[in-house]
């Protein structure tokens, strides 16, 4: 009697210390073509346990570090999934602006950019807004990284005079990180001299 | 005029190193969903800006949408309980390190620019994993 009272007690305290097993599905990525990123599983110094890169992979970690990994299809996943998946938010929207050089003035080509960012903004709930300054490889990098930043500001100001709340808008600046047009350091292009606004 | 424009301009959060504020903001909710700051609740609601250390929080019938700086987005489902624990990021570099804690729950990610820029600087931690996020989209729920 006391035997078995003592195996019960042992086997529930076993249970309450199991900490609940975690269940991981790799989804392809966004825009259709079946490729997928990649999941690793970490130890607790950051080492790499395993990774897990086919799409529709499952794997399910449970306390101890003992691990399944299975395959799923996107036809089989469970309406709760399915659910989270398409309650994720939309992917940010980007609108190129070209400028006047040296101006805030925009280029005329780029109105109908400024029209339907605006139109953007308004078909999102709780829309936010970022200018992303870009240089082109003319000066240098540091200061390139300054120049963007301070273009990036100055055109979040002329959208907040147009109408933008405030508190919607930040500004950052890319330096000469992203190129529209690759070129050689040191070489002036109009193309890669551009104001990026996501709308998210 | 000049001095609205000067306003608008002072009033631009312009953010080479971010903060530990403004990391993210809901976009969408539905049903019983709120925000733990600070060990005080409040509901969620669309455009609410969030920061780190915040606590995404859902009941039965909770469904929570956020979108961070970095572009990473999360879809958070009913029951859950998920800890922002860390949250750095330079908007110029996209060096940055993000430290999710998914306690109970489930949650869609797809990563951003702070997993794109180094491979395991966006991290999920559940009670029996630890997660590398590597430019990826996948769902990370907690059994019961």
């Amino acid at each position: 009697m006391r035997g078995s009272l003592a195996v019960t007690l042992l086997l529930l305290t076993m249970t309450a210390a199991c900490a609940p097993s975690t269940k991981i599905i790799l989804l392809p990525n966004e825009g259709g073509g079946g490729t997928s990123g990649s999941v690793a599983l970490l130890s607790e110094e950051g080492d790499t346990v395993a990774t897990i890169d086919d799409a529709y992979s499952v794997a399910r970690v449970h306390d101890g570090g003992r691990r399944d990994i299975g395959q799923t299809t996107e036809e089989a996943l469970a309406p709760r999934h399915v659910s989270l998946i398409q309650d994720l938010p939309q992917p940010p929207r980007s609108f190129v602006l070209y400028f006047e050089e040296g101006t805030t003035t925009l280029v005329p080509a780029s109105e109908p950019a400024l029209v339907d960012l605006f139109k953007e903004v308004e078909a999102r709930s709780g829309a936010d807004v970022q200018v992303v300054g870009h240089t082109d490889t003319l000066g240098s990098g540091p200061d390139n990284d300054s120049l963007s930043r301070d273009r990036a500001k100055e055109i979040a100001g002329v959208l907040i005079e147009s109408g933008l709340p405030s508190h919607m808008v930040s500004a950052v600046g890319r330096g000469e990180r992203e190129l529209l047009v690759e070129t050689e350091d040191g070489t002036s292009n109009p193309l890669n001299r551009r104001v990026e606004v996501l709308v998210r | 005029m000049l001095i609205r424009t000067i306003v608008a301009f002072l009033a631009i959060v312009c953010l080479a190193t971010t903060a530990s504020a403004d990391i993210g903001r809901v976009k969408k909710v539905r049903g019983d969903a709120q925000i733990e700051r600070d060990g005080q609740l409040m509901a969620a609601e669309p455009g609410l800006t969030l920061n780190a250390q915040d606590i995404l929080v859902t009941g039965a019938d909770g469904q929570l949408s956020v979108t961070f700086i970095d572009n990473s987005r999360f879809s958070v489902g009913p029951n859950s309980r998920v800890s922002l624990e860390r949250f750095e990021f330079d908007t110029t570099t996209h060096e940055g390190a993000f430290d999710t804690k998914v306690e109970k729950g489930s949650l869609a990610i797809i990563t951003g620019q702070i997993a794109k820029q180094s491979p395991d600087a966006m991290k999920i931690r559940t009670p029996t994993s630890i997660l590398g996020m590597r430019g990826t989209r996948l769902i990370v729920e907690v059994e019961q």
